[in-house]
């Protein structure tokens, strides 16, 4: 309060100092923030691989579950080894699906839809996206499974459909990353159109591809509710034949997550400290490949 | 300007993968069949730890058996995924119908029990009626300390803790039998809530399986579950007595599991075996049987290409040595008249 | 027009002409056949679950939204009590984990020193790559126990004048569920606001810093207006990621279908985890048709959200040009 009207130089500063005190107290926030976000990673992934580094042994590759063992009967060694091998097999099946699929749907999108076909298809892509993992579990059960019986090829089916809009999608990026100059040069020379699109443009992107194939897999590897329907009738046995419904890891956790003893939990966590760590090196590749096939493409531009 | 070499490479690559991709996509619609020497089923978690023995005295095919609750055992075989299907509940008409010729066959008894984990409270000590467990389950009585429960358990220091209720979230026999129970010793569950596979719980938390149902009670204090009696020994739950109709309070051994199933002959059993043995009424022949006993069914397509190797596991699951080694399972042996009745039923069955 | 064409024999030109359009065609057939599969799998999937549904919604019509129940004994099912437990998880999830994400993106963009960015979004990004059953395990033996014991009960010491933070009894609940969602849509979220906050131009923001206004003041008076629509988008997807999410809802959520409670440390359910629990035991009828109406309340919200989200998010990144890494 002054009598003569003029404001003193203290005032502002008291004001400067509050926006300083909430400027800080904002900028503590964010820290807080990214350190709870980083913590949380870290417990989860502690813990997991605390618990699960602890219960890996070579009998969780080899050997199967033993069903008398987990009712307590005898104490025979057990392991996830079918589970292990089912999931390479509808996982590998899968992206053979996926994969040329997924690269021809992005050479049509890219190199021979009109304008107005190309948003459609796009938008198509995303829409199958969205779609929750649970609704493609139950709708592969009709189509394919119901009437029929359940198989490890009906799983790699549903997986298939996850990954397609994925690879789709990175084709299409990569596609589009590759420059016209190298097609109108191509086409200039009178190499015909499929030729350009498959002799010149598409080895160009195969980083990229092979990326989005890489950052598929590690997205479905650990699908559970696509399996569900299709593949999840399995004995304790060892089986890789895709005919029959095949035991797979995400699926293994899952069952296992709901039983009461010691053994059971302890093979959960073993199960999922192999996946994640399967799942963290392939994104971590993913992510390198990307990053070197961005600098190979930027050297041909 | 790429040779030759390389387009051609790229094309048949891509035309090579597209055709195994449409070979595989099209060829899962086929798949499902199975080895000859293979029998596979699923189904009730309740006959699981029967079917892990068998599995390794049998001596004819291999078996395979998954243990998803009796519900889904039955959308299984109806669905033809799997050989045989197993359940503890019978089929219903809607069920039957949509198996397509299904027969069901009873190759086991055994029973189900109420479980809690109660601090302070031992195993076997805490007692509990009929109407008692159905009020609890309908969510009239919710603390352990209430009146109800107190005048049944006297010299028990029951503490003042809420109950949390454990049922089954999947489709469970298990949860058929108990809510059979319930519904013959309660006018407002028979009413309201009834007897099936699922049902709508007034209250709880549900439990995926026996194991599910065995977890949440070992990890709930103040949990009361229903569970297969075979889980409870394997994970050292605390039972409770069950008092029958003969005003007896019994828990689950063999004896009182066989005299319950002396129900059956009094009854005629009618063709497609669909038999009920909880509540057994008060006479001296039940003075010691258990409420909550149950046959549980293995249930196979009339028309099956594994006929012959079915007709040979059934056959010797039914007989005395495969039914003796799951005693220690206390699953108890059958009376004569159902393991002929089940034969007869047997003969139902061809390729 | 080739140089080399005077020179050729006009029978070989012909050929040529031919067999390149020939295989300009295959290819262009094969790569449509494709495209068009892909297409015909859309709708496919669409009508399978309108068709499967078609009993139940010609049974109960839109009351099926808000009866309470789920009732095969009586045939009696309604979607309500699982609208309720999705639409509470995911609100919750998303109301915990927007602030989360938005102060991991601003400190990403504006706090971090240089070498912490890569390591920290590298480290953010990987809770997104865990698959939902590894979190549901942790969920169920780790997370669970620990709500019970410590957190939900401080809670309900502390707030329980609140309806929604009730009497404690089991680990499995909703509340489990909603903490185990924020998990999951927070890398959602803050990567993609991220984006939005590298792609503010930076003559804005110098423009405000030079004004004098704080660094909070110039995110609060020019990033966030800027990145508005985006963060919105970014918060729809995190929603739809929360709605669709089965497995790990189902394990820790605790499949308790007998009505509204608004006690968030009750069990509860959700639709997609019912779809979970539910469909491998349903009889074929009225029953296994009301789990596809389910389905179909899902598909479209599901629908509904992504497309809202990616047309708001690919408008933001026209406008945007291509965003920097």
């Amino acid at each position: 309060m002054s009598a003569t009207g003029l404001t003193p130089l203290s005032r502002p500063s008291d004001r400067l100092t509050r926006r300083r005190i909430v400027n800080r107290a904002m900028e503590l926030l964010a820290w807080l923030a990214a350190a709870i976000a980083v913590a949380i990673l870290v417990i989860v992934v502690w813990s997991v691989a605390k618990r699960g580094a602890s219960a890996i042994n070579l009998d969780l590759f080899t050997k199967t579950q033993n069903a008398l063992a987990q009712f307590g009967i005898g104490n025979a060694k057990q392991g996830l080894a079918n589970a292990f091998v089912g999931s390479i097999v509808i996982v590998g099946i899968a992206t053979l699906m996926a994969l040329p699929f997924g690269i021809l749907v992005a050479i049509y999108v890219n190199e021979f839809a009109p304008r107005a076909i190309r948003g459609g298809v796009s938008l198509v892509l995303d829409v199958l996206n969205g779609i929750p993992a649970i609704v493609i579990g139950i709708f592969v059960f009709g189509l394919i499974v119901a009437g029929h019986g359940q198989s490890g090829l009906a799983g790699s089916f549903a997986l298939a459909v996850l990954m397609l809009p994925l690879v789709a999608r990175a084709t299409i990026e990569v596609l589009a990353l590759v420059p016209d100059s190298l097609r109108e040069a191509s086409l200039g020379l009178g190499v015909p159109r499929w030729r350009t699109t498959l002799g010149i443009v598409l080895p160009q992107t195969i980083g990229g591809v092979v990326t989005g194939a890489v950052l598929a897999v590690a997205r479905v590897a650990g699908e559970t509710a696509p399996l569900l329907f299709t593949t999840s009738v399995v004995g304790t046995q060892m089986n890789w034949n895709p005919t029959h419904p095949l035991f797979s890891v995400p699926l293994a956790i899952f069952e296992l997550s709901e039983a009461d003893d010691p053994s059971s939990h302890a093979l959960a966590w073993a199960a999922a400290f192999v996946l994640l760590m399967f799942i963290l090196l392939t994104s971590l590749t993913a992510r390198w490949l990307a990053n070197r096939s961005r600098r190979k493409i930027g050297r041909v531009a | 300007m790429p040779r030759n070499g390389k387009i051609v490479r790229i094309t048949l690559a891509l035309v090579a993968a597209a055709l195994l991709g449409a070979l595989a996509v099209t060829s899962a619609g086929a798949a499902g069949k199975h080895s000859t020497d293979t029998l596979s089923g699923s189904g009730s978690s309740l006959i699981a730890p029967a079917v892990a023995v068998w599995e390794t005295e049998y001596t004819g095919a291999t078996i395979q058996y998954s243990s998803v609750g009796s519900g889904q055992g039955i959308k299984n075989i109806s669905n033809r995924i799997g050989d045989f299907g197993a359940s503890d509940a019978p089929l219903n008409k809607p069920q039957a119908a949509g198996c397509h010729g299904c027969v069901q066959i009873p190759w086991a008894l055994t029973a189900t029990s109420p479980v809690v984990n109660i601090p302070g409270v031992g195993p076997n000590k805490l007692k509990l009626t009929g109407s008692v467990l159905a009020n609890i389950y309908l969510g009239n009585i919710k603390n352990w300390d209430d009146p109800a429960i107190k005048k049944i358990n006297k010299g028990l220091n029951l503490p003042n803790l809420p109950i949390v209720v454990v049922h089954r979230s999947d489709g469970s026999g298990d949860t058929y039998v108990f809510t059979n129970y319930l519904s013959k010793v309660n006018h407002q569950w028979k009413h309201q809530v009834g007897c099936n596979t699922t049902v709508q719980w007034p209250t709880g938390i549900g439990g995926n399986k026996n194991p599910g149902v065995a977890a949440d009670v070992a990890q709930n204090p103040g949990a009361i579950g229903y569970v297969s009696i075979a889980y409870v020994i394997s994970n050292h739950l605390h039972l409770a007595k069950l008092k029958n109709a003969s005003n007896n309070y019994v828990l689950p051994t063999i004896k009182s599991i066989e005299s319950s199933a002396q129900l059956v002959k009094a009854q005629k059993i009618p063709a497609n075996n669909k038999i009920s043995i909880t509540n057994p009424p008060k006479s001296a022949k039940f003075h010691n049987a258990y409420p909550l006993a149950t046959f549980t069914y293995v249930i196979v397509p009339t028309t099956s290409p594994k006929a012959t190797e079915l007709k040979s596991f059934i056959t010797w699951a039914l007989g005395s040595k495969a039914q003796s080694s799951i005693k220690k399972l206390v699953f108890a042996p059958m009376p004569n008249v159902i393991v002929k009745a089940a034969k007869k039923t047997l003969t139902e069955i061809h390729s | 027009m080739s140089t080399f064409d005077a020179t050729d024999k006009p029978v070989r030109r012909s050929l040529a002409g031919r067999r390149t359009r020939f295989g300009d065609l295959l290819l262009e057939g094969v790569a449509g056949a494709a495209t068009a599969g892909a297409l015909i799998l859309v709708g496919l999937i669409a009508y399978k679950i309108v068709q499967g549904a078609r009993l139940s919604v010609s049974t109960f019509g839109l009351g099926f939204l808000t009866h309470v129940g789920w009732d095969p004994v009586h045939n009696q099912f309604g979607a309500a009590v699982f609208l309720f437990g999705t639409a509470v998880t995911s609100i919750g999830a998303l109301l915990l984990a927007t602030p989360l994400a938005l102060g991991v993106a601003l400190f990403l963009t504006e706090l971090a020193p240089s070498w912490i960015r890569g390591p920290v979004t590298a480290l953010v990004e990987t809770l997104a790559a865990i698959p939902s059953v590894v979190i549901g395990l942790w969920g169920i033996l780790v997370l669970g126990p620990v709500l019970r014991e410590h957190v939900m009960p401080f809670l309900h010491s502390t707030l329980g004048f609140i309806p929604l933070f009730g009497p404690v009894t089991t680990g499995t609940s909703v509340f489990t569920a909603i903490v185990v969602l924020t998990l999951m849509i927070l890398p959602i979220i803050s990567s993609i606001s991220r984006e939005l906050f590298l792609g503010v131009p930076s003559e804005l923001k110098e423009a405000a810093l030079g004004l004098g206004t704080t660094r909070w003041e110039m995110v609060r008076g020019v990033i966030f207006p800027y990145a508005r629509g985006g963060v919105a988008a970014a918060m729809i997807l995190g929603l739809g990621r929360a709605v669709g999410e089965a497995i790990a809802v189902s394990m820790v959520i605790g499949a308790a279908t007998t009505g509204i409670h608004w006690n968030l440390f009750d069990a509860g359910n959700a639709i997609a985890a019912q779809l979970a629990n539910d469909y491998s035991n349903a009889t074929p009828g009225l029953w296994t048709s009301s789990l596809f109406y389910l389905a179909l309340i899902l598909l479209l919200f599901s629908l509904l959200v992504n497309l809202l989200a990616q047309m708001i998010v690919r408008r933001v990144a026209r406008r945007q040009g291509l965003a920097t890494r």
